[in-house]
């Protein structure tokens, strides 16, 4: 009795910190964007009120769908992208080799900062960058293709390649869990490699994927910065739109009711992502019999 | 009567790198027997069933599963089904899905399928376990549900990897008479690894010992028991007395050896040695004879003389250490109707029949 009481102490006082703080900066700032999303702002002051006007303007404005679009398919492709990717490398990584050193190379890549990987991609890309002047070379075209930069290629791409060592952390880490026994079980009992990987380890290691997905979507679709200096025009996302809502419009207002309409979108895909799963029989906790 | 071989191997060899950790084994495995591969730790047990599992590709040899060569078949194309150490079932399906994991990809029906998963939970005593989430099992409900799921796919042959060795003791051996009882109503041929001498002794038809990659001896517990043909196979099997010394003179039927100031008797059993060799006896502890030396004769044939050291009652027998000027001696006799036992201190005279001993050579 004394005892369990002892860890249950411990245990709040190990979680008290992370709590206060994500209770400070985070779950309280949510509410309070929240309560603004329904204010209305004029002239750069707030005003107090209870209108769902902001909801309503942004949900008929034709140009809030296909920039969320844009932002969605951004979150998506790069998802799909960085888990496609990053799923064999972290197979190889955790069944193929014994030591970490492949792992290590790739997560090195996260040493640079953010915004030069960013500028490093308009080099390679760009009109005299390093494909474009190499495919010129070869004579394989005349002039520099102007999709590869400021388009939503671009911002995948780089997107991709920013989320890629996230997606092989939590992949690598989830993939430890399934040990071989399980594959050799599975083996054993008559699975093809392919079974092995749809029946035992992608259920094992659902939750892996399932944040490496979500974590990679939301970062992405949720980005402005890699949108605005990659995108061009026709790769413009809600995300932006709701930056300038409050770094230059100073319509906090609607930006917020914006910024909780794509955190109901994002919640959507979520849903639609597990279903998914569930549908394809690679959720855990599911009985086959009845 | 013979019955067929149902797992032959021949000159089966397997090297990691450098490491050549099986030399060229051959071994025939009958149909319907439990066959222990017993050894120490690294001695290549696992590998081999491992090899037989088709986990891993020998280097050399073939692996006959019914007189079909599976040597290049991978394990899901084997007609064998293995427990693992560790159990290895699926956390993600409860109990009635890892056992039916192998019957789905074989895609039968349902209905059979829920048959024979439910035959099969009965068998091993878990009928109502079905719905169960692997978590919620004991060690040893694992390890049933383990059996069942190995089992319900009728393997030519089960193998069972140290299948108890995660178990405590009590669940150990009451485990082992359950495997017994699975082993006689389904006349699965069993391929048992064990470290364990106890289950391997308790369990097996045959058993084969091995040490360093190679197979040390086979036979059954009995015969491996009572006519170990090397020095580790009597050190492995059971509690033994080893003494050293040199051949001194050979009759035709009795060899005889000089250990301390004493001669030791010992059936040739058709061993050639030569005059001079050093070779080893072994003599079993409850194959000594010990008596009070107090009014006994002189005698330096097939005894020791020595003095009782150490004394250890254990309920139904008593184990004795004796210190000889040879060796000091395990002996072991059943506790007395009356309950006399030796003391430590008391001065005794260890003798044996010449067909107690064994000699080994090697």
């Amino acid at each position: 009795m004394l005892k369990s009481s002892r860890r249950e102490a411990m245990g709040l006082a190990l979680a008290t910190p992370s709590f206060l703080f994500l209770l400070i900066f985070f779950i309280v700032p949510t509410l309070l964007l929240f309560v603004c999303s329904f204010w209305l702002a004029q002239s750069f002051r707030l005003i107090p009120a209870f209108t769902f006007d902001n909801y309503t303007r942004a949900l008929s404005a034709g140009g809030f769908y296909a920039l969320t679009w844009n932002a969605l398919k951004n979150g998506l492709c790069t998802a799909v992208l960085t888990v496609g990717l990053s799923f064999p490398a972290a197979y190889f990584i955790v069944y193929r080799t014994r030591g970490n050193l492949l792992f290590y190379l790739i997560l090195v890549s996260w040493f640079s900062s953010y915004l030069v990987r960013i500028y490093a991609w308009r080099v390679i890309l760009g009109s005299n960058g390093l494909i474009n002047t190499t495919l010129m070379q070869l004579g394989l075209i005349s002039e520099p293709l102007e999709v590869l930069l400021f388009s939503p290629f671009a911002t995948i791409l780089t997107l991709t390649h920013i989320m890629l060592p996230f997606g092989l952390l939590l992949l690598v880490s989830a993939l430890r869990d399934v040990k071989t026994d399980y594959i050799e079980a599975a083996r054993d009992l008559g699975a093809s490699q392919i079974e092995v990987l749809t029946k035992v380890i992608l259920p094992m290691c659902y939750k892996g994927v399932v944040g490496a997905f979500m974590f990679t979507f939301v970062i992405s679709a949720g980005d402005f910065v890699t949108p605005q200096l990659l995108g061009g025009r026709d790769g413009m996302t809600t995300g932006i739109l709701i930056a300038n809502q409050f770094r230059t419009a100073g319509n906090w207002p609607f930006g917020a009711a914006m910024a909780f309409l794509m955190l109901a979108a994002f919640l959507i895909v979520y849903l639609a992502f597990v279903r998914l799963l569930d549908l394809l029989r690679l959720a855990p906790g599911r009985r086959f019999h009845d | 009567m013979s019955l067929p071989n149902i797992v032959e191997l021949y000159g089966v060899t397997k090297a990691f790198g450098a490491l050549t950790v099986l030399h060229d084994i051959d071994l025939s495995i009958q149909q319907g027997e439990i066959l222990t591969l017993l050894g120490p730790s690294g001695c290549g047990k696992t590998t081999l069933m491992r090899l037989i599992a088709g986990f891993e590709p020998t280097t050399h040899g073939r692996v006959i599963i019914e007189g079909v060569d599976v040597s290049n078949l991978s394990p899901d194309q084997r007609p064998v089904n293995m427990v693992f150490q560790r159990y290895a079932l699926f956390p993600h399906l409860d109990v009635f899905d890892n056992v039916a994991f192998g019957l789905r990809l074989k895609k039968w029906p349902k209905d059979r399928i829920r048959e024979a998963v439910q035959h099969m939970l009965h068998l091993v005593q878990l009928g109502e376990y079905g719905s169960r989430w692997i978590h919620e099992l004991s060690g040893g409900q694992a390890q049933r549900v383990a059996l069942a799921r190995a089992l319900v796919n009728a393997p030519k042959v089960l193998l069972l990897d140290e299948p108890l060795a995660a178990l405590d003791l009590k669940i150990r051996h009451h485990m082992l008479a359950e495997l017994k009882r699975i082993h006689r109503e389904t006349g699965t041929t069993f391929i048992y690894v064990t470290h364990d001498q106890d289950e391997a002794t308790i369990l097996s038809d045959r058993i084969v010992l091995m040490n360093r990659g190679r197979i040390e001896q086979i036979g059954t517990p009995e015969e491996m028991y009572a006519h170990p043909r090397s020095l580790f196979c009597a050190r492995f099997l059971g509690e033994t007395n080893i003494l050293s010394g040199a051949v001194s003179a050979c009759d035709s039927d009795l060899t005889h050896v000089a250990v301390g100031r004493g001669t030791v008797k010992v059936p040739a059993n058709g061993s050639a040695v030569s005059v001079g060799q050093n070779v080893s006896l072994a003599i079993r502890p409850e194959a000594l004879q010990v008596r009070r030396r107090q009014g006994l004769g002189e005698t330096t044939e097939n005894a020791l003389d020595g003095v009782v050291e150490d004394v250890v009652f254990m309920g139904s027998r008593v184990v004795y250490s004796i210190r000889t000027p040879v060796e000091t001696l395990k002996f072991q006799e059943t506790r007395s109707v009356d309950g006399s036992m030796l003391a430590p201190g008391e001065e005794v005279r260890a003798s044996w029949r010449p067909d107690a001993a064994v000699l080994l050579t090697q």
